[in-house]
């Protein structure tokens, strides 16, 4: 049996996905985690950020979360007691340190049905910017390659894995494609080509520096959205579990904060330690 | 009427290999048929099984198959073909050893491997011509392999029989017009250009005999393959020639080319190959391309190294036959004591698929920038051979690398012997500007 691949993704599309897959039968069976846009996950390396680490468990039996950013998103790892030597690491690692992981995809269903996805990482390694810059790189040439096949898988009128394939790509990725297809439907891939151009300007210094110029202005949470959430949180959390992320998004929305005003807010939230995720899927105030 | 017993009289005889008179057989045939009254087909069974004889020989019905139209899971098959190679190995079955015959088969059609189960007193040379009786297929890693077990028949039929399909001056077959990165275990008949790289004369024994096997390494700009000349072609390192004929077998994934004194090969004085420095460069290949061609001759991989396995850093080899060590010793010889070596046993990535990186003694030593003297005394030191692995561990994982080798495959999937090997820097900006230049020119 041969080694599975490492996809190298951007969090983006790897945190689009909604879909697990298993192939072949038995307990050795792998699966796999199915992005919009075709790519079978089953390994993954991730470059980026380590933001925060907790542990979730006990000191005995430590269950620890990291978070880790790329420049489309947030990663979210998963190491406990079968996961040794990465766990390991990972309470080691003192947030902020650039990591390299390299882990299995793994998704969570919610008891409302919602679909998580996340990393159980295998091995873990503090990286330099150089290194982490070079699997930003390849991540954006994968995708840059699945959109190109995509696109043009979207213009056949039934996509078929051997009309996918004649595309010009290997026989795994076409199955890929055709089931995401059918999983997903012809998804929106100019939020996919942002994303691709989003992760190439974090990598060239001069495109970097004009971004985060503007970012300050435009992407920075409006002033009380982070009070708002706060005061939202305090009124789902009915069992002191917390708040069910589908619940949050739907009640700040009626309160007139969109998704990504929303997610700003939590972010922020959750980098001054008011809020954390006690659960994958639900947040909670500290 | 008497001649349709004839027929089946002769079919038996034939099935016994001419061993018993066709007199005796045509009484016995009489006796059952006419005497006890059984059906012409139990006592034709019958008699070839009383005499010793294998009773699927008798399967005469069935037409012979072409190569090309073979199914995979055939449960039987009937050819009439010519061996166009064929060798002696030892495989290990459940019960030990066991020695088989394997090589490739052809016939105006085409060609496949085989493997035949039951080598003993079966003496194969290439050229010889066959009718198969019997033989059942099965797939092999998407190919279709032609397995003669116990129920097979084999007999040898005149050369006449069969037109040989490669030899030039009687073409049969139609030349498979092809590049090196085509190549593949059981292709025949082929029409190929390309360079020699490096050749070298050889002394070998085959079948009792001395031969000079002129062996070396054929490239054009699609790959590198191995090859072996049975015949002196007069080929040196820069020749550029047009092989029409040879045959392709694979060991372990890895394509080898022969041809010999059948193969048509004309050294070309003019010719838009690539040249031979251009060509000395290890081409860069993808994995997955690798995974599906099976192996391939000395290339280069840019990839992320994503563990280091078990078996790495401070090794014991048999001082006998260099095999690594278990801790019951090794595994021909016993308790023997060991020498200390060094290698990794590194998982490379190249975000298209993943092989087992092997890297030596030397290689090693440059990359933890110790040698193996000091690993033995920081081992010792920490009172734990583990520590080497440790920080080989330390130092690989996540690192990119090139490596240059030759690649392999097995059943666990692909491996690298690697020859040379450094750490990938990458201009990330410039690739990064450019891929983004594009982008912005074709949104």
């Amino acid at each position: 049996m041969s080694r599975e691949v490492a996809w190298r993704l951007f969090a983006g599309e790897f945190n689009d996905a909604r879909k697990s897959l298993t192939e072949g039968t038995g307990d050795r069976a792998p699966t796999f985690v199915l992005t919009p846009l075709g790519a079978k996950v089953n390994r993954v390396l991730v470059s980026g950020v380590l933001t925060d680490v907790e542990n979730l468990g006990t000191d005995a039996e430590p269950m620890y979360r990291g978070r880790v950013s790329d420049p489309t998103g947030t990663w979210h790892l998963y190491a406990g007691q079968y996961q040794p030597i990465a766990a390991a690491a990972l309470g080691k690692a003192q947030p902020p340190t650039i990591l390299t992981v390299i882990g299995k995809a793994k998704t969570f269903t919610t008891d409302q049905g919602a679909v998580y996805v996340s990393v159980r990482p295998e091995r873990l390694k503090t990286v330099d910017g150089a290194s982490r810059d070079f699997s930003l790189l390849e991540a954006a040439r994968s995708l840059k390659r699945r959109l190109a096949i995509v696109r043009a898988a979207y213009g056949l009128e039934t996509p078929t894995p051997e009309t996918v394939r004649a595309l010009g790509c290997t026989a795994a990725a076409a199955d890929g494609i055709v089931k995401a297809v059918a999983e997903y439907g012809k998804v929106d891939l100019s939020r996919y080509q942002a994303m691709l151009a989003e992760g190439l300007r974090y990598l060239v210094p001069e495109e970097r520096e004009a971004r985060e110029a503007v970012a300050v202005d435009a992407e920075a949470p409006k002033a009380g959205d982070d009070d708002k959430v706060l005061t939202l949180l305090g009124g789902l959390d009915r069992d002191g579990k917390g708040a069910a992320w589908d619940e949050l998004v739907a009640a700040a929305a009626k309160g007139g904060l969109d998704a990504s005003a929303l997610e700003q807010a939590v972010d922020l939230l959750l980098d001054r330690g008011a809020i954390y995720e006690p659960v994958l899927g639900r947040i909670k105030r500290i | 009427m008497a001649t349709e017993t004839e027929t089946h009289v002769k079919d038996i005889v034939k099935a016994l290999g001419n061993r018993v008179p066709e007199t005796e057989i045509a009484r016995e045939l009489e006796n059952y048929v006419n005497v006890y009254r059984v059906t012409l087909d139990t006592a034709k069974k019958s008699i070839v099984k009383k005499h010793g004889g294998n009773p699927a020989a008798l399967v005469t019905a069935a037409a012979n198959r072409s190569i090309k139209d073979l199914q995979t899971g055939e449960a039987s098959v009937n050819l009439l073909c010519r061996v166009v190679y064929a060798e002696r190995r030892t495989v290990n079955v459940q019960d030990g050893a066991k020695e088989i015959l394997t090589g490739i088969l052809g016939d105006d059609s085409g060609t496949v491997p085989f493997t035949a189960w039951e080598a003993e007193g079966l003496d194969l040379a290439k050229g010889d011509v066959l009718r198969v009786q019997n033989a059942y297929t099965k797939d092999y890693k998407g190919k279709i392999e032609v397995h003669l077990g116990t129920r097979a028949v084999i007999t040898r039929e005149p050369p006449e029989t069969l037109p040989f399909p490669g030899k030039s001056s009687t073409p049969s077959g139609p030349l498979k017009a092809v590049t090196i990165a085509d190549l593949k275990d059981g292709m025949g008949n082929l029409s190929l250009r390309g360079r020699v790289l490096q050749v070298e004369p050889k002394e070998v024994t085959v079948e009792g005999a001395k031969k000079t096997v002129f062996q070396g390494v054929l490239a054009d700009a699609s790959g590198r393959v191995q090859f072996s000349a049975w015949k002196d072609f007069g080929l040196r390192a820069g020749t550029a020639l047009q092989l029409e004929g040879g045959y392709v077998r694979s060991y372990r994934g890895l394509p080898q080319l022969s041809f010999d004194d059948r193969s048509k090969v004309q050294v070309l004085a003019d010719d838009d190959l690539p040249g031979l420095e251009q060509l000395a460069q290890a081409p860069r290949a993808w994995i997955e391309d690798l995974a599906e061609r099976g192996g391939a001759v000395d290339v280069t991989l840019r990839g992320i190294v994503v563990d280091v396995k078990e078996g790495s850093g401070l090794i014991q080899r048999c001082p006998e036959c260099r095999r690594v060590l278990a801790k019951e010793g090794c595994r021909l010889h016993g308790t023997v004591k060991g020498q200390s070596d060094l290698r990794v046993k590194a998982v490379v990535d190249d975000g298209s698929g993943a092989l087992t990186a092997i890297f030596g003694r030397e290689l090693t030593e440059a990359l933890l920038g110790k040698t193996l003297e000091q690993c033995l005394t920081d081992a010792r030191e920490a009172m734990n051979a583990e520590v080497v692995r440790d920080a080989l561990t330390d130092l690989l994982v996540a690192q990119p690398l090139e490596v240059r080798g030759n690649v392999t495959s097995d059943d666990y999937g692909l491996m690298m012997m690697v020859e040379e090997a450094r750490v990938l820097r990458v201009d990330v900006q410039e690739e990064a500007r450019a891929m983004l230049a594009e982008l912005e020119e074709h949104p």
